[in-house]
């Protein structure tokens, strides 16, 4: 029998289930991070018909969130602005900016700007953008550092688990109504405090405004 | 095959209901068929490509598709913001706006909801004074006929396309051409708006030669010319049903096909509505041949073939009237009814000892000379301002389609100009319209569609030009509703088409200008509602015109019309017999008289009473059918129960249809709905039913006698009949009393239940008894069995909210068919002469829901607020839940209905072609895009409401209770609550929604609200005595519970039967010895279905 099995077949079985469990190690643990949102979104950055630093905008010239995208506090959704409200300042600043040249060919034919989608929930997921930036959750929280962009990217994964983490747990996400559209803002400048003083300062804001962390599947789906 | 279930443990108590014919014989093929869970079949991939085929070509499309490579990349989308900012919109927030359907001569006040730009549903206007805020089906379903993709959708002449503005030269060139208007003839549709008036009496100036004429084919206006005789002024009756304690129908559905139905049904339910044991309700009578919605909620219901209804009016009449000298007439007339008098003495003596609150009524069908026997009688009761008023009303003088094919055939006409209406399918037969049009030189036509009277090749005017009607929603315009009270009627969309109004063609024909419909309508509201910019305002904001209805008109009754009404009438020349049947003519419940045929939510919509879908049918008592020979067999050779299809010959004239054998029509009568087997109509009435008006001539509009019917061994036809789906499988899940019973015992719906299983702790805990604690509201929903009417306004407003797509004639075969809430029809009694009850059925939403437990991916689970949630893109489509359901219903997408052509379901996409185009590589190219026709596709879109996902195949669903609006109305209160803590929803603050199929209701009989707060209306209702939930002993704790019913039957009647009401299992074991053996089934009514309820 020795003959036909050579010694080293007796090592066989345990080098394939030392490789298979490698194997699956591998492959779960690629499909768990090329495979989700973390990977698949993180980081899209699509070329924009207009290069829109809103670094610029926010940041420089202090625009709030809402002097653009004017629907976030009533709709589900915060609406790109319209070409008009571009123009409020740009018929006065940078007029003839070659930059701009693609907005003011809007303003005048009328034809809408084709910006590329960033953000983009699958279609059974209803998002309501007025309930949570009325409730305390910054912008911040689902488009990162935003007033820092040049170009916008995709910052954070807005997965499943993304949003149940902060409906399981809102405590460290929450700040007063007048910081909403602050993104910059911390409850305190010293990292070793923040932790402490947000998750205070998130329970006050639970239970004084009652603030529901629904887990409900028809929370989002319906 | 689903597992059968245990005998059911609850005995037979009270009365047995049945639902179908098969039932009641209860064959062993019936069972067989019932005890599946979809019929045969329905599970089955039954294509010629067999299932391995499919899973070939599906495994080759796979590899196709990750060839193709289009899932590997995310695909670009882009934005499209505004350029330039509208004011007054915020994208993604719905808007509402206040405007009427206009509907012969009267309207409906709506309110209507547009998401970005597009109206997507239908409601009533609450603040309407003559409103409550419910519609009817066939307003709710308006909405999808604004989205056909069959309309007309630009003018031709001759057939050849042109353009909207050469069109209306063309038209204004007809008006200069007209000179005084002589030769020029109009042909409209009833109308109540009083621009068109306006505009009718201004032309009239203009062209004083023309002549006008009026047509509808189904005249629900008789009751307002027999009026007008009776008190020699123009008067149009308005009925108070909620004052009358005592109701005679005489062949009159006020309930479903009469006009301003939904108007009629407020008021009724509002007089038998009950909350305690002291509280009235009123008695319904109803004399009719054939089974209607009137009958179904009537308490003493008298059948008799068409001709025996003038004779039993007239013996009705000597019993009410004083003695006059009519008498002797009446008595000519009434001889042979002499054999109801054990019926109509013991009415009449009801009626006359609730004189001032009693109330005859007459339907469409009957001559104004019946009408106005009933004014009489109304008189002789002292009803007449009591629970009928006659409002002053306007004059119509406009001529009538036999005289105007008697002008067209004298050559007077040159120019006929048609708006609305379809006088080529819907006129009587014996004036051969579509001929009689073509000998005018010129015909105008404006119609919502290219149907039968547009230009056909064959039989044509020397110039034809069809323009393309605008739906009311892209119309500016006015009406006026039953009461008199003005409404605006105003555009939600630019027509989509160019479609134009009737106002505007007036306007253009009689070069008066400005020819817009707005300009015209806000014309006329200058000189009805004041001059300023505000009050216009106004009126498009609320939507009507405070105070402007009708006035009184205190006009005199004239005895001398009642004898000549009275010479009029004539008593039937023999009874019917099997040779020569009676044949009645009547509006269908769902396309009306044909004008809704190509919407698909009204087709699919079962019939209130037969429950017939796609379809009408030859209706016939179950007696005659027998006697004819054509009662529903069983085919052996393929399991399905095969209807006759008959030939019903009258006066030489011939229509095949198939016999609907429906229980509780009068013997020796046929009955057959207006409106179907359509020649020219669109995708979705093509090829639905037979075309009734083929019999139907000038002398026999709605009643004839004469009519033969023979068998015509044609077995290739098979109705969808949606009467024994979701089959109930015969549990006791209807509970009523008579009122006295009722007065006696107010807690007999609980008391009537069998006594309770002994295990009634859970194995484990209730996970909802935990998380309930930390919601704020609870839901929950209570069904007023004794308000509801039965009219299914419900199921389509929930198809309109939840986009419940519609299946077609051959799935809803199969049981498929999709309605959330459904309107269970169950009869009683006996076969021949049964009662019948509605009771709405829908997810009960039970605390222990059944579905949740064996659903193995938890796609359906309990949210905090008591409500059963379906999370459609967790599902995999198992099927598990609804074979668990007691209630049955849930809802399976056996196929992509969205995004498939009805008739292309089971076609693979390796052979199907899309103009022109492989599917498959269309699919590559665009797997977003569906199968439809591309015209379909992006109309079809239209009307889905953004709120509520489209599901796709292979997914579960059902009842949300109107989930989206619950999650709106939260949203909304938080985002006012801000940094303060008041989030709860309350009836008090106005913040708690309502679901679509309440919404609709316009009996009021579904009350929904949070059952955690003592004081809302829901709480209340179900705080009632007469609460019960249905199939209890199951423990399923539903939050949807009903509200007996209580008859209201007088004791003086022949058919008085007091329900045999043992209360409890034990009661019903001593008086009626032991239940049967097999308590499963309805069906073993079958020995004793004699004794049931009469």
């Amino acid at each position: 029998m020795s003959d036909i099995f050579p010694k080293w077949t007796n090592r066989l079985p345990r080098n394939i289930i030392i490789c298979a469990l490698l194997v699956g190690t591998a492959v779960t643990g690629g499909v768990t991070y090329y495979f989700t949102p973390k990977y698949t979104r993180v980081g899209y950055e699509p070329i924009q018909p207009v290069a829109f630093p809103h670094s610029v905008h926010v940041t420089q010239l202090g625009l709030d969130c809402r002097y653009c995208h004017n629907g976030v506090e009533k709709s589900w959704y915060s609406n790109i602005p319209a070409t008009s409200v571009c123009m409020n300042c740009h018929n006065q600043v940078l007029k003839d900016d070659p930059r701009l040249a693609v907005v003011r060919d809007s303003a005048a034919s009328g034809r809408p700007i084709e910006w590329v989608q960033i953000h983009k929930l699958p279609d059974y997921v209803y998002f309501n953008h007025s309930v949570h930036v009325n409730r305390g959750v910054s912008c911040v929280e689902c488009h990162g550092p935003i007033n820092h962009m040049d170009e916008v990217y995709h910052a954070k994964p807005l997965s499943m688990t993304f949003c149940l983490n902060c409906h399981r747990a809102p405590a460290m996400h929450l700040r007063p109504l007048d910081k909403i559209t602050d993104l910059d803002w911390v409850v305190t400048d010293n990292p070793r405090d923040w932790a402490s003083q947000q998750l205070a300062l998130g329970q006050g804001i639970i239970n004084d405004w009652h603030v529901q962390s629904l887990q409900n599947c028809s929370t989002c789906h319906r | 095959m689903k597992t059968i279930p245990p005998p059911c443990p609850e005995p037979e108590i009270g009365p047995k209901y049945w639902r179908s014919l098969e039932q009641v014989s209860d064959t062993p093929q019936f069972r067989q068929w019932l005890e599946r869970e979809f019929p045969a079949g329905a599970s089955e991939l039954t294509d010629p490509v067999s299932r391995r085929n499919f899973v070939k070509i599906m495994s080759a499309s796979f590899l196709l598709a990750g060839l193709g490579a289009t899932g590997c990349r995310r695909p670009v989308e882009k934005i499209y913001p505004f350029a330039k900012m509208p004011e007054n919109y915020t994208y993604g927030v719905a808007q509402y706006f206040a405007t009427a359907m206009p509907s012969r001569r009267g309207a409906t006040p709506l309110v209507v909801k547009s998401n970005e730009g597009r109206p997507t549903k239908i409601e009533g206007n609450p603040d309407h004074p003559d409103s409550n805020g419910g519609t009817d089906a066939m307003t709710q379903a308006a909405v999808l006929g604004l989205y056909d993709p069959d309309r007309a959708m630009r003018a031709t002449r001759n057939g050849f396309g042109e353009s909207r503005a050469a069109a209306l030269d063309y038209v204004q060139a007809v008006g200069k051409e007209a000179g005084d208007g002589t030769g020029l003839a109009f042909l409209l549709e009833q109308s109540s708006s009083p621009s068109r008036e306006r505009l009718q009496q201004s032309l009239m100036g203009k062209f004083p030669a023309a002549r006008w004429y009026v047509y509808e084919p189904v005249d629900l206006d008789v009751g307002r010319q027999a009026a007008s005789l009776a008190y020699n002024s123009p008067v149009e009756p308005y009925y108070k049903l909620d004052e009358a304690r005592v109701i005679v129908s005489l062949d009159c559905d006020f309930i479903g096909s009469e006009q301003n139905a939904h108007g009629h049904i407020r008021r009724f339910a509002k007089g038998r509505a009950l909350e305690t044991k002291d509280d009235s309700m009123s008695r319904l009578y109803a004399v009719e041949s054939l089974f209607t919605l009137t009958g179904l909620n009537a308490d003493h219901r008298l059948r008799v073939p068409p001709s025996m209804i003038v004779p039993v009016m007239a013996r009705l009449a000597l019993n009410v009237l004083k003695s006059s000298d009519v008498d002797q007439k009446l008595r000519d007339l009434a001889g042979p009814a002499e054999a109801h008098d054990a019926w109509i003495v013991p009415c009449a003596a009801d009626l006359k000892a609730n004189a001032g609150k009693s109330l005859v009524l007459a339907g469409y069908r009957l001559p104004p000379a019946a009408h106005l026997l009933v004014i009489a009688m109304n008189e002789a009761l002292g009803a007449v301002n009591q629970t009928v008023e006659f409002h002053q009303a306007q004059v119509s003088k406009d001529g009538t389609l036999a005289e105007l094919a008697s002008a067209l055939n004298a050559g007077e006409v040159r120019a006929l100009v048609i708006l609305g209406g379809n006088p080529a399918y819907n006129a009587p037969a014996d004036l051969n319209w579509p001929q009689t049009q073509a000998k005018a030189k010129t015909v105008i036509r404006l119609g919502y569609y290219l149907d039968e009277t547009s230009w056909d090749p064959a039989v044509h005017a020397d110039t034809h030009l069809d323009l393309p009607m605008a739906h009311f929603l892209e119309s500016w315009g006015d009406a006026r509703t039953a009461d008199g009270t003005i409404v605006a009627i105003q555009p939600l969309i630019d027509p989509l088409f160019g479609g134009i109004t009737e106002l505007e063609v007036l306007a253009v024909l009689g070069g008066i200008a400005p020819s817009s419909a707005y300009e015209i309508a806000r014309e006329t509201f200058r000189s009805v509602g004041g001059k300023g910019e505000d009050d216009w305002g106004k009126f498009l904001h609320d939507g009507f015109l405070a105070d402007s209805a009708a006035p009184l008109a205190n006009a005199q009754f004239d005895g001398a019309a009642l004898a000549r009404a009275v010479d009029e009438l004539r008593a039937p020349a023999a009874a019917p017999s099997k040779e020569h049947l009676d044949l009645v003519f009547y509006r269908d419940s769902k396309v009306d008289d044909g004008r809704y045929n190509n919407n698909g939510w009204l087709q699919e919509l079962p019939d209130p009473i037969t429950k017939l879908t796609w379809d009408n049918a030859v209706l016939l008592s179950p007696a005659t059918a027998k006697a004819l020979g054509v009662f529903t067999e069983r085919n052996s050779q393929n399991q399905k129960f095969f209807d006759f299809t008959v030939d019903v010959t009258l006066n030489g004239r011939t229509v095949r249809g198939q016999v609907w054998v429906q229980p509780g029509m009068a013997d020796n009568t046929v009955g057959v709905a207006l409106g179907y087997g359509r020649e020219k109509t669109g995708r979705v009435g093509a090829g639905a039913g037979f075309n009734a008006y083929k019999l139907r001539t000038s002398d026999n509009m709605y009643y004839a006698s004469g009519a033969a019917l023979v068998d015509s061994h044609d077995k290739s036809y098979e109705l969808a009949v949606t009467q024994s789906h979701w089959s109930m499988e015969g549990r006791p899940v209807i509970r009523e009393a008579n009122l006295d019973q009722y007065r006696k015992n107010p807690a007999f719906a609980q008391q009537m239940r069998p006594e309770q299983p002994s295990v009634v702790e859970p194995l484990y805990p209730n996970p909802l008894d935990t998380t309930k604690a930390n919601a704020l509201n609870q839901w929950g929903m209570s069904i007023d069995l004794n308000r509801c009417v039965g009219c299914s306004a419900c199921m389509v407003a929930c198809q309109s909210e939840n986009n419940v797509p519609i299946v077609g004639k051959e799935m809803v075969g199969k049981s498929r068919e999709m309605h959330w809430i459904r309107i269970d029809r169950y009869y009683a009694g006996p076969v021949d002469d049964p009662q019948a009850v509605a009771q709405p059925m829908l997810c009960q939403h039970c605390e222990a829901a059944p579905c949740e437990s064996v659903c193995p991916v938890n796609a359906t689970s309990h949210d905090d607020e008591g409500l059963n949630v379906m999370t459609y893109n967790r599902c995999v489509g198992t099927r598990y839940c609804s074979n668990n359901c007691p209630y049955k219903v849930r809802r399976f997408n056996f196929f992509d209905y969205n995004r498939r052509p009805l008739n292309h379901l089971y076609q693979s996409p390796l052979v199907m072609e899309t103009h022109g185009e492989w599917e498959l590589l269309r699919w590559l190219k665009n797997p977003d895009k569906g199968n439809l026709p591309e015209d379909q596709w992006q109309l079809s879109r239209l009307v889905k409401n953004p709120d509520v996902s489209v599901r796709m195949r292979g997914v579960m669903e059902k009842c949300s209770l109107c989930l989206q609006r619950i999650e709106q109305a939260r949203i909304a209160a938080k985002v006012k609550a801000r940094d303060s803590g008041h989030i709860r929803l309350t009836e008090a603050d106005g913040t708690v929604p309502k679901t679509a199929c309440q919404q609709a209701c316009p009996a009021e009989a579904i009350i929904f609200g949070d059952i955690s707060d003592p004081e809302s209306r829901v709480s209340k209702a179900k705080g009632q005595e007469r609460t019960y939930k249905v199939l209890e002993f199951l423990l399923t704790k539903p939050r949807c519970t009903y509200l007996a019913r209580v008859r209201n039957p007088n004791p003086l009647m022949p058919d008085y039967k007091e329900n045999p009401m043992p209360y409890t299992e034990r009661d019903y074991i001593n008086a009626e010895g032991a239940p049967s053996a097999n308590g499963s089934e309805g069906g073993s009514g079958a020995q004793d279905t004699g004794k049931g309820t009469l």
